[in-house]
């Protein structure tokens, strides 16, 4: 039985469609993000599951049970809010055990209810201050203490990172992560941060427009997206999208690209699925991430699908770790991603090699995959 | 928790559903009704009187418009509809520049700026009643300023304004100009405060003179402000009632009457109900006549936003 | 001149101009406060600001509980106590009302509760004129005429624009996610008010109050049309008081008696200015 069940759901605001046929369901126990641009509809859908808002169409099951109609708070569920929501009048302790207090659970059981959820998230020490006492983080932390103390079905989480600073929503997104595997609840997330929806997700659903784009794992998403969106709103620093036409490349089919210093080369591309046959001769849109594009390790160089090319660096940008570089193919700017040391100066040509085996192809009319 | 939720029936929770979602609006009702009926629903009524002949009680014989031909003779009521252009303007006027006044003035960063504050607002607390009695003695023609003015030398010094038929009305513009600047102050001061001290810094970088900063950049800045006291002033100037009841009670004879007193006498003192609606619907469309070009401007403003 | 000796001088013009304007809106304070404690000789041979020749606080005896008002001769007291009998409920209701009508027009928004408000907003601009003879006839007919009940009846519903529109206004700044919250936890229409908003309401409720106070405690329109001669306001008594004319006017207790009906409102000022100035500005800033 799937703890959440979404079923061709729309919505209309008036006469705008702000959700289109969504169509998802997860197990107990998984970490589902939806994630996408904003007005993409994902706090609607959000708000959907959670039964703020109500549905034109389709059907929502929780836990086998048909919630369409029932309002929020006879759904078994809980959330946590972007601004934590906490009740300002109200002490940490006696925030917790309001929902407690609503659904009549009698007064002796508070206690120890908001006692557990204290020590799961070590928020023992400020049961007796006020939210506006709180730092950021402890405030999350209350909020999702609030969410634990019901013991839903199901967690929705709204955007719960975006308004700490940087280094906190590092430290509170391994909390998070740590916690789900800690106590294996259904969770459903919203974010509009791609490193989010990666690190912390089992299952993910891209949004835009109101529409489910792609459903799957991270991995998933990120090696064989569906779409040109998918493909360039996963992954920091974002794929290249190069425009190339296909042509032969020995026995199997390959893109030709141009550098900066006008050398003209051919990258095979891998066979998969109905082959690319119909294309040949035709322009596509080449996904590579710069990842796949690094400088030469001579231990690769003899692959299949490796290539090497003389590339122009136009811009570096040094990171630490690794050097980021922007390159020209095809009269388009492409970026590498390349070990420090091995950089050549800005305006000068390096050899950088192409990782083809990961390499997508999207169809330039109708920016879906074909390959 | 599950079984919990299991045990109450669905039709359960729809009932009580249905309930919560109309909670809202019974809880408007009251007041829409309150509003519809004591309101609007007055206005028509009082709009309805103003085409009878009703005298001392209501009578609901029809007679067109004969009521406001009736007005635009009545000697009384011309009298007060140009006492209020020559209050109203002059009361606005006057509060206006001396509330910027004192709002630049307290904007300089003054040590005591809290105390003056309070000062200059304290009058807006008294009822017109209490203002116009203090002003009334003030003014007395034997005792007040006249004689005050006059025993420090200034013996040929007269100020007999509240006795004056000609001279009277200005008096109801210092008695509402003295208690009505201090809010007009309250409102720029608190306008000013809201400027973004960076365009003033930009300014004086550029070389301008405090003066001149005010004058051309601050001032100009503070338009909505303006707006919002233009209609609150002009709305007080409109219901003045109390001010002349205790000031001048609308004489000498009737030389400081206004729309208001003109239309409680009228309709309550001289048995003459229908005329007396009929100038109070008058006085409903100079109010629409400033309210309305307001509004829309606003409303206009906001859908740029 | 120096720079420095010209900003100095700069300051001194500015703060005796500051000074002169205190005085203005001082000076006719000072003028009740000095006749009020003066014998009529002494008035009469003295000046608006001249200190008593002899120190007297009959005026104020007389004003509060022997000056003619009209038939009755008893002073502002009675009157003072039929203030409060017309101010307090009124305050109460009209405030408990705007509070849950802002309430439901911020947080529980639906189709033509926007349109209310605007009618509602219009309302608050009408001059009182038109309404004055269809109330008069409808308390007549509910037969409140005359009454402390009628004239509280009347001041609560004049009074429910602005409270509206203070309450609705500072519920608009809670967020709604903390009702969403509360809803999601299982807590009703009223429990939200109750237990969430009602809570955090403390500031608007002490400007609503004050606000309400001096309007209806300083209101002379309706205590005159719709009071009767036992159920008069302090505003409509003073005014009565001040002007019969029954043989030598007695300008110290009239001036007493101004300030005795001023005193509360005045105090109220004095106490709690700060938010009294709240009021005014949030008002105003409607737009």
């Amino acid at each position: 039985m799937a703890a959440l069940e979404i079923k061709q759901v729309f919505k209309n605001y008036g006469s705008v469609q702000v959700l289109k046929d969504i169509d998802l369901s997860i197990e107990s126990g998984e970490f589902l993000i939806l994630v996408g641009p904003s007005g993409c509809g994902k706090s609607t859908l959000m708000n959907a599951i959670a039964g703020l808002d109500d549905i034109t169409a389709g059907s929502i099951s929780i836990a086998g049970r048909d919630v369409t109609r029932l309002s929020p708070k006879d759904r078994d569920i809980a959330m946590v809010f972007q601004s934590y929501a906490l009740y300002p009048s109200m002490t940490v302790a006696e925030n917790i055990a309001f929902g407690l207090e609503m659904r009549k659970v009698p007064k002796t059981q508070h206690e120890a209810e908001v006692a557990r959820v204290a020590r799961l998230l070590q928020i023992d020490h400020l049961l007796a201050r006020k939210p506006a006492a709180l730092s950021g983080g402890q405030r999350q932390r209350v909020a999702m203490g609030r969410a634990l103390a019901r013991q839903p079905q199901v967690y929705l989480f709204d955007e719960p990172l975006s308004n700490l600073d940087a280094k906190l929503r590092v430290e509170m997104r391994t909390e998070i992560k740590k916690l789900h595997q800690r106590l294996g609840t259904t969770i459903v997330y919203v974010t509009h941060d791609q490193i989010e929806a990666m690190t912390l997700a089992d299952r993910i659903a891209v949004m835009r427009d109101g529409r489910v784009q792609q459903f799957g794992t991270p991995q998933q998403i990120y090696d064989e997206p569906v779409n040109l969106f998918v493909a360039g709103f996963m992954g920091s620093p974002a794929m290249n999208f190069i425009r190339a036409d296909v042509t032969r490349a020995g026995s199997g089919y390959g893109v030709a690209v141009r550098t900066a210093r006008g050398e003209a080369a051919v990258l095979a591309l891998p066979e998969r699925g109905a082959g690319l046959g119909p294309w040949l001769g035709r322009e596509v849109i080449l996904g590579l991430r710069p990842e796949q594009i690094t400088h030469v390790m001579p231990h690769r160089r003899d692959e299949p699908l490796v290539a090497t090319l003389e590339c122009t660096v136009e811009v570096a940008e040094p990171t630490g770790p690794d050097t980021l570089i922007q390159i020209r193919l095809n009269e388009q700017d492409v970026n590498a991603r390349i070990e420090p040391r091995a950089q050549a100066p800005v305006g000068q040509a390096m050899p950088l090699m192409f990782d083809m085996s990961k390499a997508v192809l999207f169809d330039p009319a109708t920016e879906a995959r074909c390959h | 928790m599950a079984t919990v939720m299991a045990r109450a029936s669905g039709a359960e929770h729809a009932r009580r559903d249905r309930l919560q979602a109309w909670l809202p609006r019974l809880v408007l009702a009251p007041s829409v009704a309150i509003t519809l009926v004591f309101v609007y629903g007055f206005i028509g009524w009082t709009a309805a009187l103003s085409f009878t002949s009703s005298k001392l009680l209501p009578s609901w014989n029809f007679v067109g418009f004969e009521q406001y031909l009736k007005l635009a003779e009545n000697e009384r009521w011309l009298v007060a509809a140009q006492n209020l252009l020559i209050f109203g303007g002059l009361f606005i006027a006057v509060c206006l520049a001396i509330g910027v006044l004192l709002a630049v003035l307290l904007d300089q960063k003054i040590r005591a700026e809290g105390a003056l504050r309070a000062i200059y607002l304290y009058p807006m607390a008294l009822s017109f009643i209490v203002t116009g009695t203090a002003w009334k003695w003030i003014l007395n023609p034997g005792l007040g300023l006249q004689k005050l003015v006059q025993d420090l030398g200034f013996t040929g010094f007269t100020f007999d304004w509240l006795v004056n038929p000609d001279k009277a009305v200005y008096t109801l513009v210092i008695a509402a100009v003295w208690q009505a600047s201090g809010f007009v102050m309250a409102m720029f001061l608190a306008g000013l405060r809201g400027v973004d001290p960076a365009l003033i810094k930009a300014a004086q970088l550029d070389g301008a003179s405090l003066p001149r900063i005010y004058w051309r950049i601050v001032l100009p800045c503070l338009r909505p402000v303006l707006f919002s006291a233009l209609m609150i002033l002009s709305h007080i100037a409109i219901k003045s009632f109390d001010l002349v009841a205790a000031l001048t009670g609308g004489g000498p004879g009737f030389a400081t009457d206004l729309p208001a007193t003109f239309m409680y006498a009228h309709a309550f003192t001289r048995g003459q109900m229908a005329l007396g609606s009929a100038s109070a619907v008058l006085m409903l469309g100079a109010v629409l006549a400033v309210a309305v070009p307001f509004l829309y401007s606003e409303l206009r403003s906001k859908r740029h936003d | 001149m120096t720079e420095t000796s010209r900003l100095f001088l700069g300051r001194i013009a500015l703060y005796a101009a500051l000074a002169a304007w205190a005085a203005f809106y001082l000076a006719p304070l000072a003028v009740m406060l000095l006749t009020s404690v003066k014998t009529l000789d002494d008035i009469r041979t003295g000046t608006l600001l001249s200190w008593p020749a002899a120190l007297t606080l009959e005026p104020w005896l007389k004003a509060w509980s022997g000056a003619c008002t009209g038939i009755r001769c008893e002073g502002l007291a009675p009157f003072m106590w039929n203030s409060v009998l017309i101010t307090l409920p009124a305050v109460a209701i009209s405030t408990a009302i705007g509070a849950l009508n802002g309430y439901v027009l911020s947080k529980w928004r639906f189709r033509g509760s926007e349109l209310f408000f605007g009618a509602l907003l219009l309302g608050c601009f009408l001059p009182f004129q038109v309404l004055l003879i269809p109330m008069a006839q409808t308390l007549k007919a509910l037969g409140l005429a005359n009454t402390v009940s009628g004239l509280v009846l009347v001041h609560v519903i004049c009074g429910l624009a602005s409270t509206t529109l203070f309450f609705r206004n500072y519920y608009v700044g809670v967020p709604d996610e903390l009702i969403r919250a509360a809803k999601l936890d299982g807590a009703g229409f009223f429990t939200i008010f109750w237990r969430i908003l009602l809570p955090v309401s403390t500031p608007i409720i002490v400007v609503c109050v004050i606000w309400q106070f001096t309007q209806i405690w300083n209101d002379f329109l309706f205590g005159v049309v719709y009071s009767g001669l036992d159920t008069q306001p302090v505003t409509v008594a003073l005014n009565n008081l001040v002007n019969t004319s029954t043989g030598v006017k007695e300008y110290n207790v009239d001036m007493a008696a101004a300030l005795i009906a001023a005193l509360p409102t005045l105090l109220v000022y004095v106490l709690a200015g700060k938010h009294f100035v709240r009021g005014l500005t949030a008002g105003a800033v409607k737009g």
